[in-house]
């Protein structure tokens, strides 16, 4: 038995006040969940917890044993699973659990044995059911079984108590996230206190037990899950109304063919052929690593295409060259925002004006005065929010990341846009700005969208056709009055039901 | 109006810190170390000694500025200095051995450092390769190309007009100074006017992101990098005609300063952030220390352990103001 309680906690940076007086209450056996938008603190307010990070005020009661939490400390009995994955990619499962390979052994010699490990790993691997050989290299093994071994190694130690887990789920599916919970319950049944940090709200009402809720670094709510409702949540973390029952569905019927893939090949996926329309938006569901994403790699041209061909407005597109189809309209925006969406370095300014170099320039000299008119144009547009178009992108929230890599991305004009999770790591407001984007242009512009998502509800919320990827083949293709989330559930995982084609 | 005018002006000095404020920094130590060296030794401020150090600085401020623009990328060129020796000695052999005209000479020199970047830069785009191991691995070439060409001996017999451009003045200021002030005005124009500019920044920061919003990263690297070999050349050269010598030797000792330069002048090794005149500040600085350490009568073999330590402790403190500018929430 254990409790944990924080009182008072504050945390400021250099103009940012990160946790303002921010109390925390967590028993043993109990799921607690830390809600809020990005930049809310609950990443900071872990990283004080954990004693990573020195806080200007509050105290830790573990048991009633007082800590200052203004000075480092590490703790024993609490684990951490970062949001980020943090494994050693080229080592072995096992040597991941147990690195640096000191604790709990009989005998202390420098010499490594690795059966010893290996049978250790086993019993892990069979505890969390991770699909797994203790001998299997990380790079080999899927997402959801790296995060499985995240939380491995962090039960790994035997006095644990408390499990922090932050945004355990951001890049699964539904189905995999269900093992995460299963895990996640098995361990509360032990007794151990948990720490869900999560901006998915329906995770919360499936899992947790309490909640506190977070904004701009304040505590602005908290208690039972059970006595509390989505609404009320969601209108604490944002401090506005959200509707979360609002279909962004384009509400005009599609216009022409815009877009003719036929037998498509690539890396990881074969013989893929669809049509798009100008002004509808196609869902693509799947499991992670079933092909989607080089689906659409292959078509914008950022990875080679085996064999097959796409066509745009009837005419055939020469593969293999992004720029190339970026002069045809078809822009890709990618999942991978940190390393393949952004220029962290630069300015936001800079990284909206990157795509435009051709139209700002006269005889290869950037003219200022056009830059600047798009990149206001983006950033009212596309709503914001920042100090200064001068600021280094990085400092941004990622929802405004995204809204600049949207707006970048439309200003260029583009027929077709192929997004991949576009709300990945984005709080319920922005998520919601950006349906209505996608609505309005698709709408208004009549420009054809496909949308990648693991999130099976934005799927059922934005498309007016869902095709499901299974092993990098088509595996079945709803149309809007089709599409529920039962069906799109058992397709991605290769079950077809025979009541829709 | 006034007060227009007074807001204009504020707002211009905020956005000329913001987007210079390193550059800004690197250029007060350069002061402080001018005012401190000059209180070190009587012989610093006078006009022979500025004389010496402007002529050194024009050599290793071409290279650095050279360098710097691959650094900005995110690239490196070991072989630059290998580059520059070849050049010098294949400018001198045309000149002086083959007869061919002084002029044509040049440009078929610069043409030969172009050339060596643009193999670096060809090979490692066309088989993905480390930029550092790839130039070692030319670096020996070019060097072996010089000796073949040279077999090892001096060269010398330029006509008086090119002698006198690596060792006479224009006004009193030496030519290599000068001809440095160009390639940095030139330089500076195409990072922040030019498309190209922008590219170079964009690659620097992430080649993934630069193919996506539809850059030919390839061809952007391979541009830079004959750029950089074509000022490298001229750097050689310039310096054969200081000499009145196209020696083998020459550029042998570029390659610290040429990387050591723009770091110290705050641009990252990781690439994509810095400006580009933050490598003529570097090698300012790094010149200036040299002086002084000789003025001041320092041991001529401690000098070395001075210069190096100059490096690191600049490395160090880049370290620590970039670890201060980032919050993670």
């Amino acid at each position: 038995m254990i409790s944990l309680e924080g009182k008072g906690i504050t945390k400021t940076f250099p103009g940012v006040v990160a946790l303002d007086k921010v109390d925390l209450n967590v028993k043993s056996g109990e799921i607690h969940c830390v809600v809020g938008e990005n930049g809310a603190g609950k990443s900071t307010l872990v990283k004080v917890l954990m004693g990573l990070l020195e806080a200007d005020e509050g105290t830790l009661f573990v048991d009633g044993d007082q800590i200052d939490l203004r000075k480092k400390h590490s703790f024993e009995i609490i684990g951490y699973v970062p949001q980020e994955l943090s494994l050693f990619t080229n080592l072995t499962v096992s040597e991941n659990l147990f690195i640096p390979f000191d604790k709990g052994r009989k005998v202390k010699t420098p010499i490594y044995s690795r059966r010893i490990w290996e049978d250790k790993t086993k019993k892990y691997i069979q505890e969390l059911q991770i699909n797994v050989k203790p001998n299997d290299p990380i790079h080999q093994i899927s997402v959801v079984d790296r995060q499985l071994v995240q939380i491995a190694r962090a039960i790994s130690n035997p006095n644990l108590q408390v499990l922090i887990l932050d945004e355990p789920t951001a890049s699964l599916t539904k189905l995999e996230i269900k093992r995460i919970f299963s895990v996640i319950q098995s361990l509360k049944e032990q007794r151990k206190a948990i720490i869900l940090i999560t901006h998915k709200l329906d995770e919360v009402f499936e899992v947790g037990d309490t909640i506190t809720v977070l904004r701009n670094g304040k505590k602005v709510g908290g208690g039972e899950v059970k006595d509390v409702t989505v609404e009320w949540v969601v209108q604490r973390m944002t401090g506005k109304e959200v509707s979360l029952h609002e279909i962004y569905r384009p509400r005009k019927a599609p216009g022409e063919t815009v877009l003719e893939v036929t037998g498509l090949s690539g890396f990881n996926f074969e013989d893929i052929s669809f049509n798009l329309r100008g002004g509808e938006i196609v869902g693509f569901a799947g499991l992670v690593g079933s092909g989607r994403t080089e689906i659409m790699q292959t078509i914008f041209g950022y990875l080679p295409a085996k064999s097959g061909k796409v066509r745009v407005n009837g005419k055939g597109l020469r593969l293999n060259d992004p720029s190339y189809s970026i002069m045809n309209g078809i822009i890709y925006l990618p999942e991978e925002r940190k390393t393949h969406g952004i220029l962290p370095e630069l300015s936001v300014k800079d990284n909206i004006s990157v795509t435009l170099l051709n139209k700002i320039a006269t005889g290869g000299v950037v003219n200022n005065k056009k830059e600047s008119i798009f990149t206001k144009r983006v950033i009212k547009e596309y709503n914001v929010i920042l100090t200064s178009s001068d600021v280094k992108i990085i400092n941004l929230s990622g929802g405004n990341q995204q809204k600049v890599l949207i707006g970048r991305t439309m200003v260029t004009e583009p027929r077709i846009l192929l997004l991949d999770e576009p709300t990945r790591g984005v709080d319920v407001g922005t998520k919601d700005e950006i349906y209505k984007i996608m609505r309005q242009i698709t709408e208004e512009k009549r420009i054809a969208i496909v949308l990648v998502s693991s999130e099976l509800e934005e799927l059922v919320k934005c498309a007016n056709r869902v095709i499901s990827i299974y092993k990098g083949r088509i595996f079945g293709e709803l149309e809007s009055s089709q599409i529920t989330m039962e069906r799109l559930l058992s397709l991605v995982i290769g079950i077809r039901k025979d009541d829709y084609k | 109006m006034t007060t227009g005018t007074g807001a204009k002006i504020i707002v211009y000095f905020r956005n000329l810190h913001r987007r210079g404020g390193q550059i800004l920094s690197v250029f007060g130590a350069l002061a402080l170390l001018v005012i401190v060296s000059s209180f070190i030794s009587p012989n610093f401020i006078t006009a022979y000694n500025i004389t010496i150090m402007s002529r050194d600085l024009g050599f290793v401020g071409i290279i650095a500025i050279a360098q710097g623009l691959l650094l900005l990328m995110g690239d490196i060129d070991i072989s630059i200095g290998a580059i520059a020796g070849l050049a010098s000695v294949s400018a001198a052999k045309l000149m002086v051995d083959f007869s061919v005209n002084p002029i044509m000479s040049l440009i078929i020199s610069l043409a030969i450092g172009a050339g060596c970047g643009l193999v670096n830069g060809f090979l490692i785009t066309m088989f993905r390769l480390n930029p550092l191991v790839l130039t070692i691995g030319t670096q020996t070439v070019y060097t072996g190309l010089n000796l073949f060409i040279s077999k090892g001996k001096t060269i010398t017999g330029f006509p008086a007009y090119f002698v006198n451009l690596g060792s006479g003045s224009f006004f009193k200021v030496p030519i290599p100074f000068i001809i440095m002030l160009v390639v940095f005005v030139i330089a500076m124009f195409v990072t922040k006017k030019t498309i190209l500019g922008r590219k170079v920044y964009a690659v620097g920061n992430s080649r993934e992101t630069s193919s996506m919003v539809g850059i030919k990263t390839q061809n952007v690297r391979m541009i830079v990098y004959s750029i950089a070999g074509s000022i490298a050349a001229a750097a050689g050269i310039l310096m054969s005609f200081r000499m009145m010598a196209a020696q083998t030797m020459i550029g042998a000792t570029w390659l610290l300063p040429s990387i050591a330069a723009p770091v110290i002048g705050g641009i990252a090794l990781t690439g994509g952030t810095g400006h580009i005149g933050g490598a003529l500040l570097g090698a300012a600085i790094m010149g200036v220390i040299g002086n002084i350490v000789i003025l001041g009568g320092v041991n001529v073999y401690l000098q070395q352990v001075v210069n190096g330590a100059v490096v690191i402790l600049a490395i160090i403190f880049d370290s620590l103001l970039r670890r201060s500018r980032y919050i993670s929430l």
